[in-house]
């Protein structure tokens, strides 16, 4: 099974108003101090072999190229490929940040995917999340990438954005794909508490897009997507064929990863864990070399196969039901059969030979369909 | 009447007594007026008292109102130079417990009638009057809170000359609050509420309040009419003929006190091994075994649950949890009545009858806060009387219990004299309330100062629904009302059924007036929808009157509930989302295939006229 690496940088040029990951605007020497910790924390980590590294954020090109660069050929070489595979390391970026011939240093340290934060090609849709390039700047992004030789591009977008309409959006859509890029991340707009747009929404429920819009724009979404060749293989994510991001195909199918950083996430051993998302918390435990505060928690029976059912259920391929009694001990058809009955009843699931998958509704109403698996508790015998 | 035997000594101390009640209209100041009287005669501040008495009693405190307090003996040196033991007997505040207000006053020969100085004579204060000259207390009007800026005292005694029949010259004028007139007052009670008056012998003595001791079983408040009580009287209750033998008698002074006898015109407690608050009602006449009474004293009956609604464990399994609560609510609360019933919607659960809707919800929400209890509620409905064409009589206190329309040849409905006093500008947009209401204009009256009383008769359902919030809601807040059960009389009513999804759905059925049926099933489809969230598939909603659809809408189908991010560090997070998603779904009560949430059952008390 392969192993995934996760580095967090978490430092951006400026801060969206919606986003909820763990993020501080750029400052340079606070920038260079977390570096250090970073670091630090890697070299008490033992080498592994990885399949595939991630450099996520925040806004990884907030960092010169040099500097990221340089820390990529070293997670190269603390995290080596197993002998034979492919392997897959994607950044983050940000293309307002871009500068001629940052890509070409990615490529020389290894880089082979970018995931590009575009979110929208719509001007008052980007101003209204907050964000600052032009579609020009995408377009060149893009055609940067590609001529410094980066295999696989991906592209961040967002529906249910305040005043989006379906047109806009199909306009984004349109304009994205006429850059040819090979993969999409779509993704419906989260309000999350202790956000400005989560303050905006108590105050001004109406200026948000419901429930109806959002599932007529996630439709359009598949049904522009696929028709233009892309594989809508997990329910925010499609690709061109040969293009899934195995990065986060690992996280769907249940696999283990490391990660690095402020607020990383990892999943070793039957323990998820997640460091603190205080900044100064983790860079003092890091360089000190104190153990990282956060959270753990062990998965074990119904509880870590419902939560593999959960992540299987996102995904094209669904639950491979003799991998998954190989790997949870859990015949799934026959624990969950009461919740897999009503949901085929309601449409929402489909058996197919060996996988249980999701339909197109299912995917529409994952919350219900997943939530029904992973929530479910057998009846004690009596 | 016939001849009274007194022994000369025990005269003499009962010349001193007097067994005196505070009525007065919500916010008159009756605990302030109360909180005086005791400072003034050195007794324990009402405050502390409460903290004693009422410990247990936050809700009815929260309401503003008390339903129960035991009485109090004032020790009161009078300007003649004597001391007077002054009974002050609580009364409830809220209409729900007239019946109790009504035994209260039986238990006294005088009562301070209080009348704010501003705002004069209200709905409360009429209907507090009459009681207690059906009574044929002794009244000593108090005007109070004449310290306030708006206070008209001469206005307010030409109401009361006009409308309480009383002498200017025998008002008291006082502020509570300032301590002003709290002498007046207790001079008043000395010299114009006659001593008590009774046999010395045949032992009559009548429960006026009770309360539940878990140590000790049932506490009887009781007035000695005549003859005496010791421990060891072997004594009868004369509505349930049961024999008790009482282990201790006491007063109130302030606390439980035991003493050796309580006798003729006394005001007291009584223990004696009784289980349950139901085996001596409030009301009763107690008297001696061996040579009971011919006669009970007047004006017994037994507390006739009004309203009535099911309750329902939110989750079965706490079926066994809500009767053993109502069993214990039921031991200090006689009026309360429950039995086993079950829904097709909600499966098993108890029909609840209550004196009034501020009964109901004191009882629903003692169950869910004291008792930890997630309840549901159906809608509260009255006891309708149902002629059917055989000829046999039946009462039904649950809509769906209804037979159907071919059997039915008549329905009766409660009916109550509702009064409202109002300022007049308000006078339209009652008639309009009122009429929407099924009301009948019986009288209207003008006072001095140009405020209206409107008296009407109108069925019970109609106001036990949300009536006094509208009221308040359209008259700004001035009117006031005051209403007594007037009987049954015949309406022209309906089953209204809801159906969901096709199926008709018990718990949400009513009885409504025919004319007002489809406007109610259409405002109730539309509540609903709004109520009811949107899932997986299309909810029609109908409204039916005798199988005949009089109003539809759809909750249409939830279509995209999906979480779009599910990467490394969101996967636990996610986790409990969809857990915290279920146990939101638990909260609700699946009928059929449709989640209801709680407020559903409720939706027909929350439609606006």
């Amino acid at each position: 099974m392969h192993l995934g690496v996760y580095v967090h940088l978490p430092f951006c040029p400026y801060i969206c108003p919606y986003c909820d990951f763990a993020k501080w605007p750029m400052r340079a020497r606070r920038a260079a101090e977390y570096l250090d910790a970073l670091r630090a924390e890697l070299a008490r980590t033992p080498g592994v072999e990885a399949a595939t590294i991630f450099l996520g954020g925040g806004t990884p090109n907030s960092y010169p190229a040099q500097t990221l660069s340089a820390l990529i050929v070293d997670l190269r070489a603390q995290f080596p490929p197993a002998p034979g595979s492919l392997r897959e390391i994607t950044v983050d970026i940000n293309p307002e940040l871009v500068v001629p011939g940052d890509f070409d240093a990615y490529v020389a340290a290894g880089v082979n995917r970018l995931s590009i934060g575009v979110q929208s090609f719509v001007p008052g849709e980007i101003r209204t999340l907050g964000r600052k390039h032009t579609a020009a700047q995408v377009a060149a992004a893009v055609e940067q990438a590609r001529a410094a030789g980066i295999g696989s591009i991906s592209m961040d977008l967002i529906f249910g954005v305040p005043g989006q309409t379906q047109a806009s959006w199909e306009a984004s859509l349109d304009e994205a794909l006429r850059l040819g890029v090979d993969h999409f991340s779509t993704y419906g707009l989260t309000v999350e508490e202790g956000t400005p747009y989560f303050r905006w929404r108590r105050a001004e429920p109406a200026a948000f897009c419901d429930s109806d819009l959002e599932a007529d724009l996630y439709a359009a979404a598949i049904d522009r997507l696929e028709a233009a060749g892309f594989e809508h293989y997990e329910i925010s994510n499609f690709a061109k064929p040969g293009h899934r991001a195995r990065h986060n195909c690992n996280y769907w199918r249940n696999g283990e990863y490391l990660g690095f950083g402020v607020g990383a996430a990892s999943y070793r051993d039957g323990v998820r864990s997640v460091h603190t998302r205080n900044l100064s918390a983790y860079i003092s435990a890091a360089m000190n070399g104190s153990a990282i505060p956060g959270e753990s928690e062990r998965l074990e029976g119904a509880r870590r196969a419902g939560e593999a059912a959960m992540l299987a259920l996102r995904t094209e391929q669904g639950v491979d039901l003799p991998e998954f009694k190989e790997r949870y001990g859990v015949d799934f058809l026959a624990y969950y059969a009461p919740v897999i009955e009503g949901l085929r009843a309601a449409g929402l699931l489909v058996i197919e030979g060996a996988c249980v998958r999701l339909t197109r509704r299912g995917r529409f109403l994952a919350n219900d369909a997943c939530g029904a698996v992973v929530t479910f508790e057998q009846p004690a015998e009596t | 009447m016939s001849q009274i035997h007194v022994d000369p000594h025990r005269l003499t101390v009962m010349q001193q007594v007097r067994n005196f009640c505070i009525i007065a209209h919500i916010d008159h100041g009756k605990t302030t007026l109360s909180d005086r009287l005791l400072e003034v005669t050195k007794t324990i501040a009402l405050r502390e008292m409460e903290d004693q008495v009422l410990d247990a009693m936050d809700l009815e405190r929260e309401r503003g109102i008390t339903i129960k307090m035991h009485p109090v003996t004032l020790d009161y040196l009078a300007q003649d130079g004597k001391t007077y033991a002054l009974n002050l007997i609580d009364t409830p505040g809220h209409v729900d417990f007239s019946y109790e207000v009504s035994r209260s006053l039986a238990a006294c020969e005088g009562a301070v009638l209080i009348i704010d100085a501003a705002q004069g004579i209200e709905a409360q204060t009429l209907a507090n009057y009459h009681l207690a000259l059906e009574h044929g207390l002794t009244i000593i009007p108090v005007i109070n809170k004449i310290d306030l800026p708006a206070a008209d005292p001469d206005r307010v005694m030409g109401e009361i000359e006009e409308l309480l029949v009383m002498e200017r010259n025998e008002c008291i004028l006082a502020s509570a609050k300032n301590g002003i007139g709290i002498e007046d007052v207790l001079e008043a009670i000395v010299a114009r509420v006659p001593p008590p008056r009774g046999h010395r012998e045949h032992l009559r003595a009548l429960v006026f309040n009770a309360q539940f001791d878990p140590y000790r079983g049932v506490v009887s408040y009781v007035r000695v009419v005549d003859g005496q009580l010791r421990p060891g009287t072997k004594f009868m209750s004369m509505a349930h003929e049961r024999v008790y033998e009482c282990t201790e008698v006491g007063k109130f002074a302030p606390q439980m006190r035991p003493v050796d006898r309580l006798e003729l015109g006394d005001v007291g407690y009584i223990i004696a091994n009784v289980k349950s608050l139901g085996d001596i009602d409030v009301g009763d006449t107690i008297t001696e075994a061996a040579k009971p009474a011919h006669v009970p004293l007047p004006g017994y009956r037994r507390a006739v649950p009004m309203v009535y609604c099911g309750l329902y464990p939110n989750d079965g399994d706490e079926y066994g949890d809500l009767r053993d609560a109502l069993e214990k609510l039921k031991l200090n609360d006689a009026a309360l009545v429950y039995e086993p019933e079950s829904s097709v919607a909600l499966g098993f659960g108890f029909r609840c009858g209550f004196l009034g809707l501020l009964h109901m919800e004191i009882v629903q929400e003692r169950l869910e806060r004291d008792y930890n209890l997630d309840l549901i509620a159906t809608s509260p409905s009255v006891v309708f009387r149902v002629t059917k064409t055989d000829g046999a009589i039946e009462t039904i206190d649950n809509p769906s219990k209804l037979p159907a329309m071919t059997y039915i040849r008549s329905i009766e409905e409660p009916y109550v004299k509702s009064t409202i006093i109002t300022p007049p500008e308000y006078v339209g947009a009652i008639m309009d309330l009122t009429q929407s209401r099924r009301g009948t204009l019986a009288n209207m009256e003008y006072l001095h100062d140009g405020r209206v009383i409107l008296t009407y008769e109108m069925p019970l359902v109609e106001v036990i629904v949300d009536f006094f919030d509208a009221l308040k809601s359209r008259t700004k807040g001035y009117a006031s009302l005051d209403y007594e059960v007037i009987g049954y009389r015949e309406g022209d009513l309906v089953k209204l059924e809801i159906l969901l999804n096709g199926e008709p759905v018990d718990a949400l059925s009513f009885i409504v007036a025919r004319e007002k049926a489809a406007h109610r099933g259409r405002a109730l489809a539309e509540k609903l929808k709004e109520l009811i969230p949107r899932q997986m598939f299309e909810v029609p909603i109908q409204a039916a009157i005798g199988g005949k659809v009089v109003a539809r809408e759809t909750v249409s189908a939830i279509r995209k509930n999906v979480l779009a991010k599910c990467y490394g560090g969101d996967i636990t997070r996610k986790r409990k989302l969809l857990e915290k998603q279920k146990v939101g779904k638990e909260r609700m009560k699946r009928v059929g295939k449709v989640e209801l949430p709680q407020e559903a059952f409720m939706a027909v008390l929350r439609l606006d006229d």
